[in-house]
């Protein structure tokens, strides 16, 4: 190949050292830099949200029953509304592991998975995606935290199979 | 263990779910942070950025109308950006391999998986302060160096784009964990 093709003018770069403003307004050290026990006490306010959290996930819950709804009506732009249900299953899948609810992103890893993969929205994709917020509900409702246990494990595998017959 | 006192950095926080804002920011504030200014959206966060000067900014991907990675691509290459240089952590629940290589490719510094701990949050945080980039522009790129590791008469293969590219289409879609992400934009 010729040093004279565009992938090689390409890496001919231009660098750049940029003004170092961020690290001349760090001091290492001293009262007030982050040790283990910020680090603690950072970790404990994420905790402490976590009731805060139960009220935020139920209403995305409620989100998700009206994009649900919208879709088994028999939407005119299907696309449009699985979108809406992918990205409130995604906000979901972001937040749970924070405050302890891994299972609750795992099942909204499963839906946007889900939902990504689907084109149209027959009885049985609607069905599918009933499953997870059902799922997700249980989550809420026993409080499963962590990977759930026995009964978490189960319910991922169910919806493992679900989403492998889209 | 004593770090960094970032008491006097500004960060920006631009994501649509005031909760995740509202989540993010309070971590920031018990790491000592005093100054955080918040935006629900990329167009939001660029006006922000004329009259904040932003030290970080950690931004979510998933947003409308203008999406994280038309912020970054805005912040990085817009004629009227206040701050090209700006350290952009990427803060998504999408860590599918050519997501993550899409980011970084957008000119993002530092990419954090959702969900977040403290300690990740300031891991990412400590990365920028530790390991100031310079900045490259090549062909359409400009943005923080991507490679981080600097091998001086490096001759040999491209062993990330070769690894890449045998992956092909089989794995890019595959989820990755947070250490496996450091791995692959760390080299």
């Amino acid at each position: 190949m010729s040093d004279d093709t565009p992938e090689k003018e390409s890496t001919k770069a231009q660098v750049i050292n940029p003004p170092r403003t961020l690290q001349g307004k760090v001091e290492k050290g001293g009262p007030g830099a982050v040790d283990l026990e910020a680090l603690a006490r950072a970790e404990s306010v994420i905790a402490n949200l976590a009731d805060d959290y139960l009220d935020w996930v139920k209403e995305d819950l409620v989100r998700l029953e009206a994009a649900y709804d919208h879709l088994q009506k028999g939407s005119d732009d299907v696309k449009a509304d699985l979108d809406v249900i992918f990205q409130i299953a995604h906000d979901m899948k972001g937040q749970g592991g924070s405050f302890g609810y891994d299972l609750m992103t795992a099942v909204g890893d499963h839906l946007c998975r889900l939902v990504e993969k689907m084109e149209k929205a027959g009885p049985r994709e609607v069905m599918m995606v009933r499953v997870h917020i059902d799922a997700m509900r249980v989550i809420i409702t026993k409080g499963l935290k962590g990977d759930g246990g026995n009964e978490g494990r189960q319910l991922l595998m169910g919806l493992t199979l679900v989403g492998g017959k889209v | 263990m004593s770090d960094y006192n970032l008491s006097r950095l500004n960060f920006l926080i631009v994501d649509d779910n005031k909760h995740m804002r509202a989540l993010v920011k309070s971590i920031l504030h018990a790491l000592g942070v005093k100054n955080v200014l918040e935006a629900s959206d990329g167009a939001d966060a660029f006006k922000e950025l004329r009259h904040f000067p932003a030290d970080v900014i950690i931004c979510d991907w998933n947003m409308a109308p203008l999406d994280g990675l038309d912020f970054v691509r805005m912040v990085r290459t817009g004629s009227d950006s206040p701050n090209p240089f700006v350290p952009i952590i990427m803060l998504t629940g999408h860590t599918e391999m050519n997501r993550v290589m899409e980011a970084r490719d957008c000119g993002v510094h530092e990419f954090l998986a959702k969900p977040i701990s403290a300690k990740k949050l300031y891991s990412r945080i400590r990365s920028i302060i530790e390991n100031p980039r310079s900045f490259v522009r090549a062909g359409m790129y400009f943005g923080p160096d991507r490679r981080r590791k600097t091998l001086a008469n490096y001759n040999g293969p491209e062993r990330r784009k070769d690894e890449m590219e045998d992956a092909g289409g089989s794995t890019e879609g595959a989820e990755l964990s947070q250490d496996e992400i450091n791995a692959l934009l760390n080299g």
